[in-house]
Order: C-alpha cells, then sequence, then structure tokens
C-alpha cells in the first residue's frame, strides 16, 4: 500500500490521456476488423511478437532472430496481401462510423423480400443468381460487376434479371438492404460430382460457393426451383420458410434476435476492457519495466535572451544528464529527443547563475531526470562595446644588473578591443604576452603578443593583437 | 609641473637611475614630481596601480613659489607585475601616467 499511492501520484493526466487514446484506437481497429482475415492475421502476428519476447527471455538466440524477422516481414506483407479487404473495411464506412459505429452488417436485411422474389423469379422461371457475403472477403475471386446499390425490393430483384437487362446473366450482390453490384462473374467449379442438368450458373455458384464462406441463391431457369449453395452443399429449398430461415442465420438475424445483440454487446464490452488492460500493460512495460540509466550530453540552449545584449562567457556548454527508464525508451533514446534550454530573460548585465532544474529539461515520455552535473552554470551576459585601450608590456624575469631599461616604445599604443560594456568600464590597459628581461643586453627590439586575461574581451576586427615593442637597455652608471 | 620621473632613488631631489623596469631587490622605487611655479598652495594625488586595481593613494601637498615632491613603494615579491601610477591634480585630472614592471 505504501509503495501503490506514491506510484499513482506519480501518473499524469498525460499518461491517463496516452492510455486511453490508445486503448480507444486499439478497440476501434478490432471493430472494425473484427471478423476479416486481417484480424486474425493480425492476432496471428501479436502471437509471434509474444513467442519472440519469450524466446528472447530465455536466450534462443536463432529462434528470437527468426521470429523477429518473420513478425517484422508478416507486418509488410498483410498490408500487401490484404489490402482489398483493408480498403473494402474502410471505404465502405464513414468517418463518424470508423470513429464510433459498432454494427459491422445491417440487421434489417429484407429476408422477407428476398425470398419473396427469389421465389416469384422461380415461378416465373426466369435465371437469378444472388450472392450473401459471409465473413470473408469476395474481392479477390469476384470479377466484373457494375456498382448498383439499389434498395432491395422485389420489382428491383425482378428487374435485374429480366430476360432483357444486360446484366442479367450474371451474379447479384446483396448487402445489408441493399443490392450493390450486379452483373458479377463468379469463379466456376470444376467439381464432376455435380448433376449434369446443372449448367453455367449453378457451376458459378457452387465455385463461389467452395471458395469462400459466402452463400449463393440459384434461380433455375429450366426446372424453377431454387438452389441453395453453401460451402460444398448445394441443394433444392422448396420451402420459402426453409430459406428464410438459412438466410437469417446467414446473415446474422437469428429469431432469437435479442440474444444476439446482447451477445454483441458483451462481445464489445469485453473488447473494450482487453483493450485498456492491453495497452495499460504496454505503458507499464515501457515507463515502470525494468529501470535503466543512461548519460547524455546535451549542449544547452539559451533561450530570451535580451536582443541588446550578448552572452559573453558560460561556465560550462553542456551539461550530462542521468536519465532513467524503461530499457526499451532508453535504449531507443536519442540525444536529439533531450534539450537544456536556460531562460535568459531576467538575466541582468554581468554574472548570472542558473540552477538547472526539472523545467529547464525537455525529455521524451516516459524517461525520467535523475542528475544534472553540473546543476549550476554561470552565464554573463552584457551590452556589446568596444573600447580604445592603451598597451603596456607585462615584462618578467631579470634583467642584467648592470643595465637599466630606461625606455620602451609600443606600436601600436592603442588597441580597439571588443567586450561587455559592464566589463570593459573597469578595463583600462590591456597587457601584452609576458615579456622575459633574462636574455636582454642591450637596445632591441621584440614583437609581442596581446594577452586577454578575459575569455568576453577580444580584439576589434580592424585592430592588431601583435605589438611592436622598441626598448632601450644602458649601463647603470652606479 | 617641470619633471616627473620613476626612478630607484632620489639624491638632493634629483632623481636617480629613471627606468621603466625594476627588480624587487632594489627594495624600494620612487615617483618623483617637481613643480614650478606653483602659484599657491594645493596638494596632488600619486595614484599606484597593480594591473588596473588601484594599489595605494599618496596625497602629496604643493607649497608656492615651487615645489618637489615624491611617493615611493616598498618592493615585495608579491609586487610583481605591470604597474602604472598616475599623477593627478586635486580634481581628479591626469597631469602625468608612468607605466612601469616590477620584475625579480
Amino acid at each position: 500500500m505504501t509503495e501503490i499511492l506514491p506510484f499513482i501520484s506519480n501518473i499524469r493526466w498525460q499518461d491517463v490521456f496516452d492510455i486511453t487514446l490508445n486503448s480507444y484506437i486499439l478497440f476501434r481497429l478490432y471493430i472494425l476488423f473484427r471478423r476479416t482475415n486481417v484480424f486474425r492475421v493480425l492476432i496471428g502476428i501479436a502471437l509471434l511478437w509474444f513467442i519472440q519476447r519469450i524466446a528472447v527471455f530465455l536466450g534462443l538466440i536463432v529462434t528470437s532472430w527468426a521470429l523477429q524477422g518473420i513478425t517484422a516481414v508478416a507486418a509488410l506483407i498483410i498490408i500487401v496481401v490484404f489490402r482489398n479487404e483493408i480498403r473494402s473495411v474502410l471505404q465502405a464506412r464513414n468517418l463518424k462510423a470508423i470513429l464510433w459505429g459498432f454494427s459491422d452488417k445491417t440487421v434489417d436485411t429484407p429476408v422477407e423480400i428476398i425470398v419473396e422474389s427469389v421465389y416469384e423469379l422461380a415461378r416465373t422461371r426466369t435465371g437469378a443468381l444472388v450472392v450473401f457475403r459471409g465473413k470473408e472477403d469476395l474481392a479477390d475471386v469476384l470479377q466484373g460487376g457494375i456498382p448498383w446499390h439499389g434498395l432491395v425490393s422485389k420489382e428491383m430483384m425482378t428487374s435485374i434479371f429480366w430476360h432483357d437487362n444486360p446484366v442479367h446473366d450474371g451474379a447479384a450482390i446483396i448487402e445489408g438492404n441493399q443490392v450493390t453490384e450486379v452483373g458479377v462473374i463468379l469463379p466456376l467449379s470444376r467439381r464432376d460430382d455435380l448433376p449434369s442438368y446443372y449448367g453455367t450458373r449453378h457451376r458459378a455458384a457452387a465455385g463461389l460457393a467452395e471458395a469462400t464462406d459466402a452463400l449463393v441463391i440459384v434461380v433455375s431457369e429450366e426446372r424453377g426451383n431454387v438452389v441453395l449453395a453453401r460451402g460444398s452443399d448445394m441443394r433444392v429449398i422448396s420451402r420459402k420458410e426453409e430459406l428464410a430461415e438459412i438466410l437469417r442465420e446467414h446473415i446474422g438475424v437469428t429469431a432469437e434476435e435479442w440474444t444476439y445483440l446482447r451477445r454483441g454487446k458483451l462481445e464489445i464490452g469485453m473488447a473494450a476492457i482487453v483493450s485498456i488492460l492491453f495497452i495499460t500493460a504496454v505503458w507499464f512495460s515501457f515507463t515502470r519495466g525494468l529501470d535503466a540509466l543512461v548519460t547524455l550530453e546535451i549542449p544547452i540552449e539559451y533561450m530570451n535572451r535580451d536582443p541588446e545584449m550578448e552572452i559573453l562567457d558560460t561556465s560550462v556548454n553542456a551539461v550530462h544528464l542521468d536519465l532513467s527508464g524503461s530499457g526499451a525508451l532508453i535504449k531507443s533514446i536519442r540525444p536529439a529527443q533531450v534539450q537544456v534550454r536556460l531562460d535568459l530573460n531576467k538575466a541582468a548585465p554581468g554574472h548570472n547563475t542558473f540552477t538547472i532544474a526539472d523545467e529547464n529539461v525537455a525529455l521524451p515520455p516516459g524517461v525520467f531526470l535523475k542528475r544534472v552535473q553540473p546543476s549550476v552554470v554561470e552565464v554573463t551576459v552584457d551590452v556589446p562595446t568596444k573600447k580604445k585601450l592603451p598597451v603596456q608590456v607585462d615584462w618578467v624575469g631579470r634583467l642584467a644588473e648592470h643595465l637599466i631599461l630606461t625606455e620602451v616604445k609600443l606600436s601600436p599604443k592603442n588597441v580597439w578591443v571588443l567586450g561587455g560594456k559592464r566589463i570593459l568600464k573597469n578595463v583600462s590597459t590591456i597587457y601584452t604576452e609576458e615579456v622575459s628581461l633574462d636574455n636582454i643586453r642591450t637596445t632591441g627590439t621584440l614583437n609581442v603578443n596581446l594577452m586577454f586575461d578575459l575569455a568576453s574581451v577580444k580584439i576589434a576586427p580592424d585592430s592588431t593583437d601583435r605589438i611592436k615593442v622598441e626598448y632601450v637597455a644602458e649601463e647603470r652608471l652606479q | 609641473m617641470v619633471q616627473a620621473a620613476m626612478c630607484e632613488d632620489i639624491k638632493e631631489f634629483t632623481p636617480e637611475n629613471q627606468a621603466v623596469v625594476f627588480s624587487i631587490t632594489i627594495g624600494r622605487i620612487f615617483c618623483f614630481t617637481s613643480f614650478d611655479p606653483v602659484p599657491e598652495e594645493t596638494f596632488i594625488y600619486h595614484n599606484w596601480f597593480r594591473r588596473d586595481k588601484l594599489s595605494k593613494r599618496i596625497k602629496l601637498s604643493l607649497q608656492p613659489p615651487r615645489w618637489s615632491t615624491f611617493s615611493s613603494f616598498q618592493l615585495r615579491e608579491a609586487d610583481q607585475g605591470p604597474w602604472r601610477v598616475e599623477i593627478t591634480d586635486k580634481d581628479g585630472r591626469i597631469l602625468r601616467l608612468f607605466r612601469f614592471s616590477i620584475t625579480d
């Protein structure tokens, strides 16, 4: 209990939103793809991934390597192989249905109208071929077809299969309460056990039923009967009630419709719970998994500097950050994802001391800051200015005892330097590098460099830091 | 001001061994100034700076009709480096500036 409370208090609103959003996305993917082959393959890939993780845990090098490759390739293949199915799922629905809708079947398919229409066609000996999709996608096995999208009615059905109608020879596809396509060419069955009096229409029905889980109704032009093809089964249905019952069962509306709906709601509820649990588990594995540490050297970004001021000096240009998080996150973290920013908005001219706190460090979600080294940064800001300074030689060492250095002439005598106004205010001389007296024996000339003790002060571009020193050495009189 | 000098010694109001480099072995250095005429009693300052930091400020009075005066500095090991002495009037106007070094 003592461990749970601080843990719960550490959960941010972003974490709750993160879990909720991804749970909903997962849930929606389930709702959209639940009765398709894509979903079954996705489950297979997830299972492969899970086994691969177990193989990694057990140290099965080749197995985990092979499974990792298969999983990666399978994820790509699924998009290529099932592109039609994915497209049909996404295209068949508007945005609202994709984001919110729950029903993937139209429960109000007018079974009675269809049955009546079929038997009316049989009575008038009008050949017909009607297809009802199952769970599988038919795009790969069907050919031709003309989009129709008309509401099912007895008159429309009669009209589609009327002898003089150009599309009467093909099949009509019924989805929900609509005839979605007409004139569709079905694959022919190659079975040799079909009755010899079965013509092309019957063979087409058998072909589609064998290849998919679709249900096909054939109305025989010659015999005026109704044949139902499902799987490898083909049989004559003479009673309307029987056909209606089979159709209801296939479409999903049984006599016990209420039970069906209740089961559907239960399934959706379970899917929602599983989605939340799964995403929460993933979130935990990312954020609260094995604690890993990494140290990154990150350059400091100085923000909101007064445009009139310049950064003249900083104690450090980069800091070392000790970061912690789950192994997966820490392994994938890149320095570009981490930023250290210091706000110079309140920086005053001169030296400023900043302590790097959590709010100065931007980290990817799930990664936590353990330590900053160094945590204190000195920043010198000032208004840049130019100042003319006299030059003085910095003599060192010892002049021979019999000599006196009586005069020194410098060229140039003065130089221009750049630096912060505040710093240069207290600087009145610029010195040369140390010049040794040890080797001076007579009057002479030297060329020396200027020495800048303050890192923030530098020679102006139009000035020189090379100084000519002419000195006069005289013999000491006493 | 008729004369000013940095020197190793002053004898009979005359600077001896004027130089721009002084060894700490000589023990003491002097800044000599001479004014002629001096219309009225006044004073001057000798400001001794090591690098840009004021090390010593000496107020010296001047008496009519002419006056010579000096300030001195006892040299120690820690005093090595570049120095300057600013000679100013009582209002702080620089009358003369000497740059020199104290070495081994």
